[in-house]
C-alpha cells in the first residue's frame, strides 16, 4: 500500500478533489470521501468530516447544489451535484493545478550541478 | 445566473438556521451509519466497535459542526440565541424586576404607540386609494385674513379646470346634511357629498352595483340621482341586489339610486351618499358663491411643485383680471391627505410632540436601568469569571443588551396589545362624538409602521437598560473585581449611588400626589351612581334645519321658521298618548357651553364678602324652559324655580346647582348673589370702553343634574328666539330609548321633513361616552405616574438592599470586634434615612412646582400635605424593609467565617 498523504497537504486541494469527484457523478458526503480514497488508490486519506465544510463552501459559492434523495439501501441522503459554474470552475482549477504541479515537478527534478 | 444561485444559497443558509442544523445532523448521522456498516462488513467488527472507529475516522463531530456554523456566518447568531435564552432565564429568575420593568415600559410603549398612530393618522400623505399620494386639494388663501382659507372658489374652479394641465380630474364637492327617508326605516340624518363626477374617476374605484355619477348628471334639469355607499346599502336597504332604480327621499326631494360603491370607499371625507354637484357659476357673483372644496389628481409625470407653480401663475392672472375680488387671494395646492390639517406647519409640531412623548420611555427606561444596574453590579463575579475565560467586554455587553432586549420586547408586546384595545375603544368613541366627520383615511390601528416604531423603542430601551449599565459595570479591571469578589472586599459605590438614590426618592415624592389625586378622581367617577331610572328613557334630540340650502334664504326668516317648527314639534310630542315630558334647552347635559364669570362680591344676603371665596369663576351654562326641573326631577334646594316672569326678555335671573354653591360660596347662602360673564380675555385695556354684561341674580339652588356632572352649572331662562339650535329633552315613562328616538324622528318628519336629527340619543349614552373618555384620560395619567412611582420604589429597594449587602464584610468585622448588633442596625438605618430624607426634601420642592402646573387647585392644601406625608412615610417604609433584611443577614454571619474567607 502506498504511503498515505497527510491531511495538511490535502487541506488546500480538498475543494478541487470534491469538484472532480462530483464531475463524475452526483454523490453524498460519505460517497465522496470514499470515491476520493478509491481513486487515489488509498494514497489520499481525507479526514471524513472535513468534506462537509468544503461542500458547504462550494454550495455557498454556487459551484454545487444539493437535494435529499433515497440511496440504494433505502436511506435518505443529501446528494450533491455540480452546477454549470461548478464545471467552469473545475476546468480553471484543474488548469491551475496542472501548471502548479508542472512547476513544482520542474523545481524538484533539478539536480545539483 | 451563478451569482443568483450563490446569493440564494447564501440567504437560505443564513436564514434557515434551524433547518441547517437539522440538515447537518441528518447528514452526519447518515455518514456515520454508512461508515459503521462498511467497517462491520469489511473488517467483521462488532457494531459498537465499528461505530467507534467510524466516529474516529470522521474526526471530531463538534469541530466540524462549528466549522459549518462558521461557514454559514451564523456563529454570532448561535451566541446571540444563547444570550436570548439567558435573557429569558433572567426574566424568570428576577420576577420582581421583570414585573416592574415590563409594567413601566409597557405603559410608555402604549403611550408612544398611541401618539405615533395619532400623529401618523393626521400627518399621513397618501389616501388609501390607488396612487393616493398624488391626489391634491386646491384652495384660496386670503392674505388679509392670515392663512384663513376661503372656500368660495366656484368661479376660480372653471379657470383652474381650463388652465391647470398638471392636474387631472379636477372637481369639487360640498357636504349637505339631509334627512334620508326610505320606505321601510325611520328617517335618519345623513351627510350627502354633492360631488362632481370626476371625484369617482379620481378614486379609481368601480361601483359594485350600477354606475357612479357622470357629467350628464351634473346638468341642470337632469333627473335627481344618488349613489350610495356600502354601509347605507347594507343598513338601509338590507344589501338588496335590486337596489339600483329604487327611490329615496333626501329632505324633500325624491332621488333614484343609480349605484352602490364598495366597502371602504368614503371619498371625499367620510361619505356614504353622493349626489351630483349642480352649481352654475353664472348664477352667483364672483366671491359670493356657495363654499366648495376642490380636488384633483396630479397628471402623470407632474410633481406637486410643477402643479403649484402653474397654479400660482394662474392665480397671478386672476389677480390681474379681477383686482377687486382677488387682490389678496392666493391659490394654494396641498396633498389631499394633508389638506385637513390647519396649516402645513402643524405636522412638524405634531412630530415634535411625538418625540417628546417618546422621551417618556427614556425616563422610564432610565429607571429600569437603575434596577438593572443594581442587578448587573451584583453579577460582577460572573462577569469577572467570564472575562477571565476570554470573553471580551464587547461580548459581555452584547449579552447584557440581549437580556435587556428580551425584557423590552416583552414590554413592547404587552404595550402593543394594550394599545390595540385602547385604539378600539378610542376610535369608537371619537367616531361617535365627531359624528363621522373624521376623514376616512385617518384610522387608529396598529399598522406595520407602528410595529417598526415600537421595535425601535424596544431597541432604544434595551440600549438604555442593558448597554449603559453593562458598560459601567465592566469598566473596572477584571482582576480587581475578582480579587474583590473572592477576597470579599466591598465594592465602593460612592457618590453616583447616593445621587441615584436621592433622585429616585425625590421623583417618587414629587409624582405620587399627582397620581393619588388622579386616582381619587377615577374612583369617584367609577363609584358615583350616574344611572337614570331604568324603567324610563331620557332622550336628547337636537333638530337642525337643512344647512347650506342652495337658495340662501334670509337667515332671520330661517331662524324664525326653525323656532316655530321646534316649538311645534315639542308641543306635538307633549300630546303623544304614551306620555312624553318634553322640555326645551340650549344643550343636552354634558354638552353645555363653558363660561367664565365674574362674581359680585358686594351683593348678597348679609355682610359683603361673607362666604365669597372667589371673585372669578367658571362653569357650564344651559338655558332651559320652565318645565325643565320638574320634568327631570331636579330637586330644588333653596330659593325658587323659574316663573313665567323670568322668561321676559332682559330679566337677569339665574339658578345654580349645588356644586356651584359649594365651589364659590363655600356652602353659604347663594340666594341674592350676582354673577355675570367675564369680558373676553385680552380685552382688559378695552374694558372701560365696552359695557360689561349685566349681572345675573341667583334666585334658586338645585341638586346636581345629572348626578355625574358635579361641576358648577348655571341655568338661565330659555327664550326660544335667542337659541339656535335648540335641544329637545324627552322623558318617556315607558318604552326603550330607541323606540322613543324613532317616534321623535317620525313626529319631526310630520312637522317638517327638512328638520334633521344629527344627535338623537339617550342621555345615558352621552353621559357614558363622556365618562369613558374621562376615565380613559385619568387612567392614562394614573398609570404613568404609578409606573414611575413603582419603578422608583423598586429602585430605592434595590439600591438600598444592595448597598447594605455590600457592607456585609465590614459589619462582620465590627461584630467580631465586639460591636452591639442594635447599634450597627441603627447606624445602617440612619445612613439610609439620611439619603431618603434628602430625597424627600427635594421631592417636596418639586411637588410644589408640579402641583401648581397640574392644577391641583381643586384639592385643599391640607389634603395635599397629608398626601405628601403619606408618600414620605411610604418611602421610609420601603427604605427600612430594603435595609433590614440584608442587615440582619449580615449580622447572622459568623465573624470567624468572614475572617477565614479573607
Amino acid at each position: 500500500m502506498a504511503p498515505r498523504v497527510q491531511t495538511d497537504a490535502l487541506r488546500g486541494s480538498i475543494d478541487l478533489l470534491v469538484l472532480k469527484t462530483l464531475s463524475l457523478t452526483s454523490m453524498h458526503g460519505w460517497g465522496i470521501t470514499h470515491r476520493i480514497e478509491q481513486l487515489s488508490g488509498g494514497a489520499l486519506d481525507v479526514n471524513q468530516g472535513s468534506v462537509y465544510p468544503a461542500l458547504q463552501r462550494l454550495e455557498k459559492e454556487g459551484l454545487i447544489t444539493s437535494d435529499w434523495a433515497t440511496t440504494d439501501n433505502n436511506r435518505q441522503a443529501r446528494y450533491y451535484r455540480l452546477t454549470a459554474s461548478g464545471r467552469r470552475a473545475l476546468r480553471v482549477e484543474l488548469e491551475g493545478w496542472r501548471r502548479f504541479a508542472i512547476g513544482l515537478e520542474a523545481v524538484l527534478r533539478t539536480v545539483e550541478p | 445566473m451563478s451569482w443568483l444561485h450563490g446569493t440564494g444559497a447564501r440567504l437560505r443558509l443564513l436564514f434557515a438556521r434551524q433547518s441547517s442544523e437539522s440538515r447537518m445532523d441528518r447528514e452526519f448521522q447518515f455518514h456515520i451509519e454508512m461508515e459503521t456498516e462498511r467497517l462491520a462488513r469489511e473488517f467483521s467488527l462488532e457494531p459498537n466497535e465499528a461505530r467507534r472507529r467510524a466516529l474516529v475516522t470522521f474526526g471530531g463531530m463538534e469541530k466540524h459542526r462549528e466549522a459549518l456554523r462558521d461557514g454559514r456566518g451564523a456563529a454570532w447568531l448561535g451566541g446571540l440565541s444563547l444570550d436570548f435564552k439567558l435573557g429569558l432565564r433572567m426574566l424568570a429568575k428576577y420576577p420582581g424586576l421583570t414585573l416592574v420593568g415590563v409594567l413601566g415600559m409597557s405603559v410608555a410603549v402604549t403611550i408612544g404607540a398611541l401618539a405615533f398612530t395619532a400623529v401618523a393618522a393626521v400627518t399621513g400623505t397618501a389616501l388609501p386609494l390607488d396612487e393616493g399620494d398624488r391626489i391634491v386639494a386646491i384652495d384660496n388663501i386670503d392674505l388679509k385674513k392670515h392663512d384663513e382659507g376661503r372656500e368660495t372658489h366656484l368661479h376660480d374652479l372653471a379657470v383652474w379646470r381650463e388652465g391647470l394641465r398638471t392636474v387631472d380630474d379636477l372637481g369639487a364637492y360640498r357636504t349637505v346634511d339631509r334627512n334620508l327617508i326610505t320606505a321601510d326605516a325611520p328617517p335618519a340624518s345623513v351627510r350627502v357629498a354633492e360631488m362632481t363626477a370626476s371625484g369617482f374617476r379620481l378614486g379609481r374605484v368601480a361601483p359594485i352595483l350600477g354606475r357612479y355619477l357622470n357629467t350628464d348628471d351634473e346638468q341642470a334639469g337632469a333627473p335627481e340621482v344618488v349613489v350610495i355607499g356600502y354601509s347605507v346599502w347594507r343598513n338601509r336597504f338590507g344589501g338588496r341586489g335590486d337596489v339600483v332604480g329604487s327611490r329615496v327621499t333626501l329632505g324633500t326631494v325624491s332621488h333614484t339610486v343609480v349605484g352602490v360603491m364598495p366597502e371602504g370607499f368614503a371619498f371625499p371625507v367620510n361619505n356614504q351618499m353622493w349626489a351630483p354637484l349642480r352649481l352654475n357659476p353664472s348664477a352667483y357673483e364672483r366671491g359670493n358663491a356657495p363654499p366648495i372644496h376642490v380636488f384633483g389628481r396630479l397628471a402623470p409625470g407632474a410633481s406637486l411643485d410643477d402643479a403649484s407653480r402653474q397654479l400660482t401663475m394662474i392665480g397671478q392672472r386672476l389677480t390681474a383680471a379681477y383686482p377687486t375680488s382677488h387682490e389678496n387671494i392666493r391659490p394654494r395646492m396641498l396633498l389631499y391627505a394633508r389638506s385637513f390639517l390647519d396649516s402645513p406647519g402643524t405636522a412638524w409640531l405634531l412630530h415634535l410632540g411625538q418625540v417628546a412623548i417618546s422621551l417618556l420611555l427614556v425616563v422610564i427606561g432610565t429607571n429600569v436601568a437603575v434596577l438593572v444596574y443594581a442587578r448587573t453590579a451584583s453579577r460582577d463575579a460572573e462577569m469577572a469569571v467570564r472575562t477571565a475565560l476570554g470573553a471580551s467586554r464587547r461580548r459581555i455587553v452584547t449579552q447584557l443588551f440581549a437580556e435587556a432586549l428580551v425584557l423590552s420586547a416583552v414590554a413592547s408586546v404587552v404595550g402593543l396589545v394594550v394599545a390595540h384595545f385602547v385604539f378600539q375603544r378610542l376610535e369608537a368613541m371619537v367616531r361617535q362624538s365627531a359624528d363621522d366627520q373624521i376623514p376616512f383615511w385617518m384610522r387608529l390601528e396598529i399598522t406595520p409602521s407602528v410595529m417598526v416604531y415600537v421595535a425601535g423603542l424596544a431597541v432604544l430601551a434595551a440600549v438604555i437598560i442593558g448597554v449603559i449599565p453593562g458598560l459601567k459595570a465592566t469598566r473596572h479591571r477584571v482582576s480587581a473585581n475578582l480579587q474583590q469578589h473572592f477576597g470579599g472586599a466591598s465594592m465602593r459605590l460612592g457618590r453616583t449611588w447616593t445621587a441615584l438614590l436621592v433622585t429616585q426618592v425625590a421623583v417618587s415624592v414629587a409624582a405620587l400626589p399627582v397620581a393619588v389625586s388622579g386616582g381619587k378622581g377615577l374612583v369617584r367617577s367609577v363609584l358615583v351612581d350616574r344611572s337614570t331610572p331604568a324603567t324610563e328613557s331620557f332622550v336628547m334630540a337636537t333638530p337642525l334645519p337643512d344647512e347650506r340650502s342652495p337658495d340662501r334664504r334670509d337667515d332671520k326668516a330661517r331662524r324664525a321658521h326653525y323656532t316655530d317648527r321646534v316649538i311645534d314639534l315639542a308641543r306635538r310630542l307633549g300630546t303623544e298618548p304614551n306620555g312624553f315630558d318634553v322640555v326645551l334647552m340650549s344643550a343636552p347635559p354634558g354638552a353645555e357651553s363653558f363660561l367664565r364669570i365674574d362674581i359680585d362680591p358686594m351683593a348678597g344676603p348679609s355682610t359683603p364678602n361673607s362666604g365669597v371665596t372667589r371673585a372669578e369663576g367658571e362653569g357650564v351654562v344651559d338655558r332651559v324652559d320652565a318645565r325643565f326641573f320638574a320634568a327631570f326631577d331636579v330637586r330644588a334646594l333653596s330659593g325658587r324655580m323659574f316663573t313665567p316672569g323670568d322668561f321676559a326678555a332682559g330679566t337677569p335671573t339665574l339658578i345654580v346647582n349645588r356644586s356651584f354653591v359649594h365651589r364659590y360660596f363655600g356652602d353659604g347662602n347663594a340666594l341674592g348673589r350676582r354673577v355675570r360673564p367675564s369680558p373676553p380675555q385680552g380685552t382688559a385695556a378695552k374694558r372701560t370702553d365696552s359695557r360689561p354684561e349685566p349681572w345675573w341674580e341667583i334666585v334658586g339652588v338645585v341638586e346636581d343634574f345629572p348626578s355625574l356632572a358635579h361641576g358648577p352649572k348655571m341655568y338661565l331662562p330659555l327664550r326660544p328666539a335667542e337659541v339656535y339650535p335648540m335641544t329637545l329633552g324627552v322623558r318617556a315613562r315607558t318604552g326603550a330609548p330607541a323606540a322613543v328616538a324613532d317616534r321623535i324622528r317620525e313626529v319631526g318628519m310630520a312637522v317638517d321633513p327638512t328638520l334633521r336629527f344629527t344627535t338623537i340619543r339617550p342621555l345615558q349614552d352621552a353621559l357614558d361616552d363622556e365618562v369613558r373618555l374621562e376615565r380613559l384620560a385619568i387612567l392614562g395619567i394614573v398609570m404613568v405616574t404609578l409606573s414611575v412611582v413603582l419603578l422608583s420604589a423598586a429602585g430605592i429597594y434595590a439600591l438600598m438592599s444592595f448597598t447594605v449587602a455590600r457592607r456585609r464584610r465590614e459589619i462582620g468585622i465590627r461584630m467580631a470586634l465586639g460591636a452591639r448588633s442594635g447599634r450597627v442596625v441603627v447606624e445602617i438605618l440612619a445612613s439610609a434615612m439620611r439619603q431618603i430624607g434628602i430625597g424627600i426634601a427635594i421631592g417636596v420642592a418639586g411637588t410644589g412646582i408640579l402641583g401648581r402646573t397640574v392644577g391641583g387647585d381643586s384639592d385643599p392644601l391640607s389634603e395635599f400635605l397629608v398626601l405628601l406625608l403619606g408618600v414620605g412615610v411610604m418611602m421610609v417604609i420601603v427604605g427600612v424593609i430594603a435595609t433590614i433584611g440584608p442587615a440582619r443577614r449580615a449580622l447572622r454571619v459568623q465573624p470567624t467565617e468572614l475572617l477565614r474567607s479573607e
